[in-house]
């Protein structure tokens, strides 16, 4: 056991000691700080002007002309940075060719959008027409904005042939909705929720999961790196004189998990706190954070033990990246899946996620913190299949370890892998 | 006294390649065994399943009285063939970390250090970066982490590859002092001229089977008493007419008898002697590297 804690011990501290790690566990929270400050302080008017955009409109109804006017100068008037100019084309006889024309000029990107206001908009089932090209990233805000100028016109139009005041309208319109907490407590101290808040318990099981990929994939990448090191230094032999290959291994991943467990408390921590300083209480409860150790402590220990096993057969770090590419597609599928599985906890795509074991933690994490009622036969019975795959991923990594460690010069065929797990 | 290691019956393949045939053996406690053979013999495969590294397909090996070996780690010190060391850890950290995994204590370990340092000449170099170490440092420090135990049994698989002659020199002495405490060394070469400076005992393997097992001067009298070189004065004719001779060869002014099987030099010196003038005459001891030479050459065109 002591040499087992030895071995633990100097893969904690080596890698610790690396400038890439100390940049990358510090940075990261820092960058992704940078980012969320940067998209939520600078307004868009911020990022300085943009030039004018042209918006061709067609108006047959004959009567609009003016009141379009209107709308687009008291736009410009109000953000001069980010103008957007209104080209009156009166109707032709051929209004097919105007309209080629016209499309042409869009595609061109002369004019940002053509609109045709449609004979009976006003007062019958007309529609606006409005046709655009490419959709560049840094127009986002600006489709919005047109649809208004080229609407509102027309609904103060149909208010005036109805004798109704635009004002009047827009106060029958406006109906506060306050989002609040549903907290114990009298209706005096309800705590309002604000929309960061929403998007933030909305990002909560993310977080989780992200930390678990870090948590395991990151430092698991570590232990590939790691045997890899050792084998092509030549010094993996050294050590197996002096260790069995359990101890050796049983150190490194005890190591490695406690690289993780750290990264995950500098990134965990600053988090927490600066929710807390927000007044934003999270409240997750006792379930989730055991759940997170348990599931971190066994997908970590299934992972690392593949990618020694993995890091084994390999010479160089190249050479292993390849191997690794359906390992990565298969870690990958959570992250993009994310948002469906954290919506829909319980549909079957999420369950049947939450047995495959390699991404058993990272599901099982979104599920549970996106809906802390999850059957809890389910948390056992995925903790028990995680529980049961990890000794025979070990026994296997062992097995190829023992044969492919000594294996230098050309990487052995899968083939050839399949075979060692045969032999006693 | 029991010995420090036996093989018995040891065989041992890689797909459809045998690499250890058959191979049994006995190390004596306490005395340098040199391991022989060329390249591919089995060597290194061999002193890997000592190390139980790997494992036999059968056969028995039962390092220093025991047949569990992974209990006997921290008593057994190796150095592998394919060896290295961290190289961004310092040669006392180095050292100091693979002290605590064969076991030692932390005071142990510090103490020993030093001394292994020291004796080894990198008493100056202990804080410096592996990889910064030449060549010959670096293996002067494997020698050292190999040793830091104080094993009673030391395997060395090619020990010598790559020093110079004045680490050689060092290397030897720290090898033979450690046999004179009592220790057991076992080590593997194909530099005969090595092997047959410091070795009590060889066994020379090829193809993984043993051809010649036993001390330096069991084998040299069992190969040196065909060949005799002599210079003489008179007719030399008569050299070809006695029975004990089987063959006479002229060399640069002397000549090369090779003797019957069975006869003694001592009767072709007597025959000689009274008849014709003898210059000089010598018994030919055959070198280590000339019986591995012949030896491995006839067992592999045997074979082939």
């Amino acid at each position: 056991m002591n040499r087992i804690l030895r071995v633990a011990q100097r893969e904690y501290i080596e890698a610790v000691k690396t400038k890439t790690f100390i940049v990358s566990v510090l940075m990261t929270p820092v960058l992704i700080g940078v980012i969320i400050f940067f998209t939520s302080r600078l307004s868009l008017d911020a990022i300085g002007p943009r030039p004018p955009r042209t918006v061709a409109v067609t108006d047959l109804t004959g009567r609009l002309g003016d009141h379009l006017k209107a709308s687009f100068d008291q736009y410009n008037e109000a953000h001069p940075q980010r103008r957007i100019v209104l080209e009156l084309l009166p109707p032709e006889p051929d209004l097919d060719a105007l309209l080629a024309q016209a499309k042409q000029r869009v595609r061109q990107g002369e004019w940002h959008a053509y609109a045709v206001m449609e004979e009976g908009i006003v007062d019958g089932d007309g529609k606006v027409r409005l046709y655009t090209h490419s959709k560049r990233a840094a127009d986002i805000d600006i489709s919005g904005t047109i649809d208004r100028l080229l609407t509102q016109p027309v609904v103060d139009m149909r208010c005036a042939l109805r004798d109704l005041s635009p004002a009047l309208l827009a106060e029958i319109r406006y109906v506060p909705v306050e989002q609040l907490a549903a907290d114990v407590g009298p209706a005096s101290q309800d705590t309002r929720m604000s929309e960061i808040d929403q998007v933030i318990k909305m990002m909560v099981p993310f977080f989780f999961m992200f930390l678990m990929l870090m948590g395991i994939f990151g430092t698991g990448q570590q232990m590939l790196s790691s045997v890899i090191e050792e084998k092509s230094s030549r010094v993996i032999e050294m050590l197996l004189s002096a260790l069995t290959p359990f101890q050796f291994m049983a150190g490194k991943i005890l190591g490695l998990a406690a690289i993780g467990l750290t990264v995950i408390t500098i990134w965990s921590v600053p988090a927490v706190l600066v929710l807390g300083l927000q007044g934003i209480n999270l409240d997750l409860g006792v379930a989730l954070p055991i759940c997170f150790v348990i599931y971190y402590i066994l997908g970590f220990l299934l992972f690392s033990s593949i990618l020694g096993a993995l890091g084994s057969i390999c010479n160089t770090i190249k050479e292993a990246q390849s191997l690794m590419m359906p390992m990565t597609l298969i870690l990958v599928l959570p992250t993009v899946a994310w948002f469906n599985i954290a919506q829909n906890p319980d549909a079957a795509f999420a369950r049947i996620l939450s047995y495959v074991p390699p991404i058993t933690p990272m599901v099982m994490i979104l599920r549970i913190s996106a809906s802390p009622q999850i059957a809890a036969l389910e948390v056992v019975a995925t903790i028990l299949l995680l529980a049961a795959s990890v000794p025979v991923a070990m026994w296997m990594a062992a097995k190829v370890f023992r044969t492919g460690v000594f294996m230098y010069g050309k990487r052995p065929a899968l083939r050839e892998v399949l075979r060692w797990l045969g032999e006693k | 006294m029991t010995d420090a290691l036996v093989l018995d019956d040891v065989c041992k393949s890689f797909g459809p390649v045998r690499a250890v045939d058959h191979l049994s053996a006995r190390v004596p406690t306490g005395c340098v065994y040199g391991f022989l053979g060329p390249n591919g013999a089995g060597k290194t495969t061999t002193l890997r399943m000592v190390m139980d590294i790997i494992r036999p397909d059968s056969g028995r090996i039962e390092v220093l009285g025991d047949g569990r070996r992974a209990a006997q780690q921290s008593r057994i010190g190796y150095m592998p063939e394919e060896r290295g060391l961290y190289r961004k850890m310092t040669a006392a950290k180095v050292l100091t970390y693979f002290g605590q995994i064969k076991g030692m204590s932390d005071r142990q370990v510090a103490d020993r250090a030093r001394q292994w340092l020291a004796r080894v000449g990198l008493a100056q170099a202990a804080n410096r970066k592996v990889e910064d170490l030449s060549r010959g440092m670096h293996q002067k420090l494997q020698f050292a982490v190999t040793c830091i135990n104080e094993p009673e049994l030391v395997i060395l698989d090619e020990p010598f590859s790559g020093l110079d002659p004045v680490n050689l020199d060092a290397t030897r002495g720290i090898i033979l002092a450690m046999r004179d405490q009592g220790k057991t060394i076992i080590f593997s070469t194909h530099v005969m001229h090595e092997a047959e400076r410091i070795c009590d005992r060889i066994l020379l393997i090829n193809r993984g089977r043993p051809i010649v097992d036993g001390t330096l001067d069991q084998i040299r009298a069992r190969w040196q008493a065909g060949t005799v070189s002599v210079e003489l004065e008179g007719n030399a004719d008569l050299l070809a007419a006695l029975p004990i001779v089987e063959r006479v060869t002229p060399v640069d002014r002397g000549l090369e008898i090779t003797l019957s099987p069975e006869a003694d030099p001592q009767q072709l010196l007597a025959e000689l002697v009274g008849r014709v003038t003898v210059v000089s005459f010598a018994v030919k001891v055959p070198s280590l590297h000339e019986i591995f030479v012949n030896l491995v050459g006839a067992d592999s065109e045997q074979n082939s």
